[in-house]
């Protein structure tokens, strides 16, 4: 074999091409979001770990945002945005008050949401929302939105890094998938479940996408939007929540009917 | 009269010292050669009437339009220079829309009036860079009547952009005559059909002409069936009712 | 025909047909990382009178991307008697390079008739990391202690070598790095750089996103190395809020079938191998109960 072989065929010449530099605005900031609708109650949450990369840039950044008396908002995904989206959907809320003299509604929040995520088609917030509370009719509600805007009421949906972690855990749990009630019982009815068995479901779901995702930890924190006349000792008793929670009543932002929204909020593994 | 404005009514935007803007005062007046117009609010839903001037037996009268929806809760009847309303209930009609496409939810009758007399104000010299401005003040004025969660509402606008809420209201050359009806006779608890009967008996009463189902027109708004302009049939019956 | 190339050094035939396949899948295959913070320091010496030696450690995580693969691998591979390598980067290429390594020094101790020492196993990973150019992602932190003293090196998948008194390495390498540029001091007491070693890996474990769970420590002295596996836990999992059993007959099904697994047969004595044997006692297999018993898995509410 000759010292200096034939340069084969298979290996390529090197060219002269230019290089494309772009600007890209967005990144991932990993975290992950979680609403499921009661009755009469709903429950939204989400962890505090705000990260770029396999760096946390804060233990503590929110990503669920109490928007009226009756709606809580959830954002994950790229947190500029996120901040950003919350912000002017605020701004919104302010403004129709303003002009039509009511706090705005659940359902037209949901479809404000929808034509303002649209409105950036082009150029789109990267968040994925998740909106929660309480209906016109009374009833717990859930919205969940992609990052343009198409939308949908759902009873649960969990977002975000982990979502592919929780969302099957929810779907069994929360829509009863793969489950056979047992021989002469009723069927199962999605979105009945009672306050305590949602808390429960939703503090696991958390620190098990933080056993198993790198992006998820620190702390939790969960809202829950109580239907007006419901118990707030349904939260507050013993026995009521898991150990080591604190809970906290937040006051009323406007007229609503008398709803009243209690964030709980917890810490998660920090490794 | 005229001589001692004629400094100050030329501009539509002009104040004359007394702070009057007398083209608007103008625009007022034409609604006092209007048709009369009768707008009524009950606890089950609101009626509107208007006169119809059918001043040629050769003018097919149902091409005269004086009561126009805007939504499938909101209507709205006028008077004066009703070429003029068009522009506003294109205004109010895509406004309700815009509405209901950005929120899922009906629009409010005050937002609805609301937006109508924003458009209102908007004539005057344009200024460049702004959108082409209305050369003068409208010459018409609605009664906007509609249903939300607060209940039958009626509305009043005028030329100046100003509206208020009335429980009764007579706009057009016969008002006068007809507030007053409208004043003695209203009440409350009125049913629908009370209400309808008091607008036509009020419009025959200062119309010209003797009233039929082709020179008047009624409308209601209810929350069963929103808004609704009466059949020609219906009307008769009504009109019949009342005479008996 | 198959392709002609040379016969030596890289093969690129199958480029072509790899980067055709990762085109009409999902991307190439990624492999398991340990997305990783490991350390090492030399402490004792000097007039200390302290015994001379390497304090090495680790974190315990394993990711596939973003996801924890292993909540508690091990990434302190042993070489030598006296030697331990602490492997980041691509889980299998550390584990078989070590792996390789460590029989190799094994056979070079047999041949050599005395134990191998630090820089021959240095020498031999480099020389290997380097054939391959990079491509076996194996980033090591080698320490140990021979003849010629106690010794710590860091190897570089390409190939390189560094020989210092503190090394960390991994995703996880700065924030180990900035405790000990922090607090390093030469010539500690065994006890100090156990901490310091602890310590280093935690700020790996709270800090960095690649690395979690639990801190290995492990010492080498020419007395001998002791393994302190999981040696802190400071990630321990809290219990469930709720509890996660199904009542039995939970998961529908179309259709049962049960069928006995044990098989008859008859067999027929012949001369020879078949035949029965002195000395040789037949032991009755149980059969019938599975690894929980009679009844199968205990998955009763």
């Amino acid at each position: 074999m000759a010292l200096f072989d034939q340069r084969p065929a298979y290996a390529h010449e090197p060219t002269v091409a230019p290089i494309e530099h772009r600007f890209s605005p967005y990144s991932d900031n990993g975290g992950t979001i979680l609403a499921i609708a009661g009755a009469d109650f709903a429950v939204i949450a989400g962890d505090t770990r705000q990260s770029e990369g396999y760096s946390i840039q804060t233990r503590y950044a929110r990503k669920v945002w109490q928007l009226t008396d009756n709606a809580t908002l959830a954002t994950n995904g790229f947190a500029a945005d996120g901040k950003n989206f919350v912000k002017r959907v605020k701004q919104r809320l302010e403004w129709y008050e303003h002009a039509h003299h009511k706090p705005m509604g659940l359902k037209a929040i949901a479809r404000m949401i929808q034509t303002m995520l649209y409105g950036r088609r082009f150029f789109p917030y990267y968040v994925y929302n998740i909106l929660g509370g309480i209906e016109e009719d009374g009833t717990g509600a859930v919205y969940s939105f992609d990052p343009v805007g198409s939308y949908e009421r759902e009873a649960c949906r969990a977002a975000g890094a982990a979502q592919s972690l929780v969302q099957p855990f929810l779907d069994n749990q929360i829509y009863f998938k793969n489950q056979t009630p047992a021989p002469g019982a009723e069927a199962f009815v999605p979105g009945r479940l009672p306050m305590a068995t949602v808390l429960g479901l939703v503090v696991d779901s958390f620190t098990s996408a933080t056993e198993r995702h790198i992006e998820v930890g620190d702390g939790l924190e969960m809202y829950v939007v109580m239907k007006e006349g419901r118990q707030t000792t349904d939260l507050t008793d013993e026995g009521q929540l898991p150990a080591g929670m604190k809970v906290e009543e937040l006051g009323s932002m406007g007229e609503g009917r008398g709803e009243k929204t209690f964030l709980v909020s917890m810490p998660l593994k920090r490794d | 009269m005229f001589l001692t404005r004629s400094e100050y009514d030329r501009g539509v935007n002009t104040f004359s010292p007394e702070g009057r803007l007398f083209q608007v005062e103008y625009a007022m007046e034409a609604i006092k050669l209007g048709s009369t117009t009768v707008g009524i609010t009950t606890p089950h839903g609101v009626i509107l009437a208007v006169e119809k001037r059918v001043p040629s037996p050769l003018i097919e009268s149902s091409s005269i339009e004086k009561i126009m929806e805007i939504d499938a809760h909101v209507g709205c009847a006028m008077s004066g220079l009703t070429a003029d309303a068009r522009t506003m209930v294109d205004h109010a009609r895509v406004t309700s829309q815009m509405h209901a496409f950005t929120y899922d939810e009906k629009i409010g009758v005050e937002s609805c009036t609301q937006a109508v007399c924003d458009l209102a104000l908007r004539f005057g010299e344009s200024v460049e860079d702004d959108d082409a401005l209305m050369s003068r003040p409208f010459g018409v004025a609605l009664l906007i009547a509609g249903i939300d969660e607060k209940g039958p509402q009626l509305y009043h606008t005028d030329p100046s952009g100003t509206f208020t809420r009335y429980d009764a209201k007579a706009i057009g050359s016969g008002s006068d005559a007809a507030q007053q009806s409208l004043q003695d006779a209203y009440h409350r608890q009125m049913t629908l059909e009370e209400a309808a009967g008091l607008a036509l008996k009020v419009l025959k009463q200062v119309m010209e002409e003797k009233l039929d189902e082709n020179n008047v027109q009624l409308a209601r708004v209810t929350p069963e069936k929103g808004f609704q302009i009466l059949a020609e049939a219906e009307l008769k019956e009504r009109i019949e009712a009342i005479a008996a | 025909m198959p392709v002609e190339g040379p016969s030596i050094g890289f093969d690129f035939s199958n480029y072509a047909r790899n980067q055709f396949l990762g085109e009409r899948m999902n991307g190439l295959p990624r492999a398991t990382s340990t997305g990783t913070t490991i350390v090492g320091l030399k402490f004792g010496g000097g007039d200390t009178g302290e015994e001379e030696g390497i304090c090495l450690g680790a974190d315990t995580r394993a990711t596939g991307g973003p996801i924890v693969a292993d909540k508690n691998c091990e990434k302190i591979h042993y070489l030598a008697p006296h030697m331990r390598c602490c492997g980041a980067g691509t889980a299998a290429d550390t584990e078989f390079v070590t792996n390789l390594i460590s029989s190799n020094l094994e056979l070079h101790a047999y041949s050599q008739g005395r134990p191998a020492r630090v820089v021959t196993a240095m020498t031999m990973l480099k020389q290997y990391l380097f054939r391959y150019q990079g491509q076996v992602g194996a980033y090591l932190v080698l320490g140990g202690v021979d003849s010629t003293g106690a010794h710590l090196f860091t190897i570089h998948a390409h190939g390189s070598t560094d020989k210092l008194p503190y090394v960390t390495m991994g995703s996880g390498s700065m924030a180990a790095m900035a405790v000990f540029e922090s607090s390093f001091k030469q010539h500690m007491t065994r006890k100090d750089a156990i901490d310091l070693v602890a310590r280093a890996i935690r700020s790996g474990i709270f800090n960095d996103l690649g690395s979690g769970s639990n801190v290995d420590v492990s010492v080498i002295t020419k007395n001998g190395t002791e393994m302190m596996r999981n040696y802190e836990t400071p990630n321990e999992r809290g219990i469930k809020s709720r509890n996660y059993k199904f009542r039995r007959g939970t998961t529908a099904w179309t259709k049962e079938s049960i069928r006995s697994l044990i098989v008859s047969e008859e067999v027929k004595m012949t001369t020879g191998a078949g035949k029965t044997q002195d000395g040789v006692l037949d032991v009755p297999v149980p059969i019938g109960k599975g690894p929980g018993g009679e009844e199968g898995m205990d998955v009763d509410a």
